[in-house]
């Protein structure tokens, strides 16, 4: 094979891989990005019923509610609007209340979450850099969460 | 009194390096030690480490960092760990492991002694850049400005000892890429323009990729233990960051490997070299800037990050720069024939870049579509499962026979043979499949993890005497390196796909069966510890009658930072691990989660034969 032929095969088996990389991508982008709101971003016309998205915020003082050993209710606010979550499985570990939390799900009806994922944070101190800037707009930051 | 001898050391160290950077270009005069100065500085570095190290060690909560980051009654090894578990002291293990490079480089015989020189001006270089950073904004030696008895504690999740020396293994390697840019700019510069570079550059990168490779399964193996989901990889953003530099370094290391078929990609080689490091930095700056939401806890401070990008904006545009100016030219025409060993390293180079490129596209797209559009998404573990696996799989393919093929010719010796074990591969686990639970990932999985083991045993039989000593070894290194890719592959696809999950909700005493094992809820306990409190779960596992094991299970409360941990208790077979988390009560009746993993223990064993053919092939000449 004379040279140029081999680059040109080179360059097309390259093109090649890179057309399934770019076709993959596009195919699995659409699936799997879940969109992230706080608590008072959501309003019935954005609410798509068994969408899978996030929400960030806080976990309302006295609101959290032991069902069973593995269900659980509570709210997430963001101190303006909360909405109310069931959950059931194993909580992480720095899941508290009036700590910070990101949890994924849908909602059932217009009115309650239902979680799949609940989110803790590795440290307390933590808080995503998202669900932080909404709440300083907010005015309800506060160093501790 | 040691923060004072840590910043003054640090200080002088960079002073020094200013020094030697400025001779460099400035002083005609040249007669002073250079390798004396770069050691000296080093020392002066790590100096300034142990002095930190020094304070944790007796709790001297007069430094801030010591005060915010540790507590006295902590078992010792926390107390030295505690030393990287915070962002100002890991930014100095950071630089004193530069530094640490740069000293071993100074002591390695270098046939070019201008080269050599470049080589450490460069590193010395980083070293001001990320001294400046420490000092400027990461401070780890400042005074506490109150008088205090006791400190305010380490994270509880990060006393473990495995993540105790995760950080340094880790940091091992994303800075050992310093070393290898410092080689590529200078071998660039340098006017005598020969290869020697190259092959100083094989060994430091093989280095590099090899304590990467082995820190990142440390982190993994740590979150599979002490996180409690039951995984061992969740596609966050930290994760991917250090995955980024993985694939890139091991693209390098294969090209590297073309200096021996004498067929030197050059251009393509120095390209790699200066990627590495800059997805190194880029990785550290996502992680410290706290831009990317991730579930893993680092500082997140503005200043920093902005300092840090600036830092990355200075080497990669340095680099990339220099890499325009003074383009190598291919000092031989590469021979690339339709199955020969050239093709199959450019065809692995290409994949592994576009899944560099994948993996980073899903990491930054969060960030570019919240700039453009103000909304803010995440993209899940799902996305790069789905991207990321089938665009290695034809790599995968092909490093089976890689090893074996010819430089020169398009011929595979014993190629039946390989086709034939192929088929029969293919068939049986197709077969076993049917029979048991069918999974279309499952089943390519398995017949490319099993095929690439199978195809290096039969590679190592049919090309080579087999003698009992370590330069056999050494010989037979690549194919078992790709054995322990082989076996990770096998471990990956198990326990990914063919986990099972089961959720309990007991009282103390009851009993129950997975499968043909009988598992024992026996009573929870609470003890006291030095410096926690643990509540466990007793599980007795019986197989045939027979108890076979008894697995604590449960939570540890840190008084000192008022925290609870997870911990999981773990019953491991050969070929699969009994995993089990404590959850929640209510009246007596408690939440327990196992997770079935089968095959987990290959990913380790895996992992760790490719650790090993890392530390042999760095031997190798």
């Amino acid at each position: 094979m004379s040279l140029r032929y081999q680059r040109l095969l080179l360059i097309l088996i390259t093109l090649i891989l890179i057309l399934i990389a770019v076709m993959l991508i596009l195919f699995n982008a659409k699936e799997n990005i879940s969109y992230f709101y706080t608590p008072s971003e959501i309003n019935s016309s954005n609410i798509t019923i068994n969408k899978k998205i996030r929400i960030g915020g806080f976990v309302k003082k006295n609101s959290f509610n032991k069902i069973s050993s593995s269900e659980f209710n509570f709210k997430i606010t963001d101190n303006e609007k909360s909405i109310s979550v069931i959950y059931s499985g194993i909580l992480p570990d720095l899941f508290r209340e009036e700590q910070g939390t990101v949890i994924e799900g849908y909602f059932d009806d217009k009115k309650i979450f239902n979680a799949t994922t609940v989110f803790a944070k590795h440290d307390e101190n933590y808080m995503p850099s998202s669900v932080k800037s909404k709440l300083e707009d907010s005015g309800y930051w506060n160093k501790k969460y | 009194m040691s923060s004072l001898v840590g910043f003054i050391s640090l200080s002088l160290a960079i002073g020094i390096n200013f020094f030697l950077l400025f001779s460099y270009f400035f002083l005609k005069n040249k007669n002073y030690n250079f390798n004396l100065i770069v050691r000296l500085s080093s020392v002066l570095t790590l100096i300034s480490f142990f002095s930190l190290m020094f304070s944790y060690v007796t709790s001297d909560f007069s430094n801030f960092n010591v005060f915010q980051n540790s507590h006295s009654n902590k078992p010792l090894i926390y107390k030295i760990s505690g030393t990287w578990g915070n962002h100002e002291g890991s930014m100095l293990l950071w630089i004193s492991i530069l530094s640490i490079y740069g000293f071993l480089f100074s002591i390695t015989k270098v046939a070019d002694l201008k080269f050599k020189q470049l080589t450490l001006v460069i590193q010395s270089s980083l070293h001001i850049l990320f001294g400046l950073f420490i000092v400027f904004t990461s401070n780890p030696f400042l005074v506490n400005s109150v008088i205090v008895k006791e400190g305010l504690g380490l994270n509880p999740i990060l006393q473990d000892p495995g993540l105790a020396i995760h950080p340094p293994v880790l940091y091992a390697g994303y800075v050992g890429y310093s070393i290898i840019f410092s080689l590529a700019i200078a071998g660039l510069l340098n006017k005598n323009n020969d290869d020697e570079w190259l092959y100083i550059a094989k060994k430091w990168s093989l280095i590099s990729w090899t304590f990467l490779t082995g820190g990142i399964a440390l982190g993994s193996y740590w979150a599979y233990y002490e996180l409690g989901w039951g995984g061992w990889w969740f596609w966050d953003p930290v994760e991917n960051i250090s995955l980024m530099p993985w694939i890139t370094g091991l693209a390098l290391v294969h090209s590297l490997l073309m200096i021996r078929g004498e067929q030197i990609l050059k251009k393509w080689i120095i390209f790699l070299s200066i990627l590495c490091f800059s997805l190194s930095i880029f990785g550290t700056f996502l992680v410290r800037s706290g831009i990317l939401t991730s579930v893993h806890s680092f500082a997140a401070d503005a200043s920093r990050g902005l300092f840090i990008l600036l830092i990355f904006f200075i080497i990669t545009g340095f680099g990339f720069l220099v890499f325009l100016l003074r383009t190598p030219e291919n000092s031989k025409p590469i021979n690339l024939l339709f199955v020969n060993k050239v093709s199959a390293l450019v065809i692995n180079n290409v994949l592994m870049i576009i899944t560099t490129l994948t993996i980073l596209l899903g990491t930054i797209y969060p960030i570019i579509i919240e700039v453009i559009t103000n909304d803010r998404i995440s993209v899940g573990g799902p996305y790069f499962n789905s991207t990321v696996i089938p665009i290695m799989m034809p790599g995968f393919l092909l490093m089976s026979v890689a090893p074996v093929l010819s430089w020169q010719t398009n011929r595979l010796r014993n190629a039946k043979l390989y086709v034939l074990g192929f088929m029969i591969i293919s068939v049986v686990v197709l077969i076993q499949s049917y029979f048991t639970t069918f999974n279309t990932w499952g089943v390519l999985g398995l017949i490319l993890g099993v095929w690439i083991i199978v195809a290096s045993i039969i590679s190592i039989f049919s090309s080579y005497k087999i003698k009992f000593s370590y330069k056999m070894l050494q010989k037979i290194n690549p194919h078992i390196a790709h054995i322990g890719v082989g076996i990770a592959i096998v471990g990956i696809t198990c326990s990914s796909v063919f986990k099972e999950e089961y959720d309990y909700n007991i009282n103390e005493g009851d009993k129950f069966r997975i499968k043909n094992t009988f598992i024992t809820f026996q009573k929870v306990e609470t003890t006291n510890e030095a410096n926690f409190q643990a509540l466990r779960a007793n599980f007795l596992i019986k197989k045939d009658e027979k108890l076979v094991a008894n697995i604590r299970a449960g939570k540890n409360y840190y008084p000192v930072s008022k925290m609870i941990t997870s911990e999981a208790g773990i019953f491991h077979e050969w070929f699969r691990d009994i995993y089990f988390i404590v959850g929640d009560q209510k009246d007596n009746n408690w939440f327990i989660k196992i997770y079935i993993n089968p095959f987990v223990s290959f990913i380790w064993l895996g992992v760790l034969i490719m650790v090993l053919s890392g530390f042999i092939g760095v031997t190798k000449k």
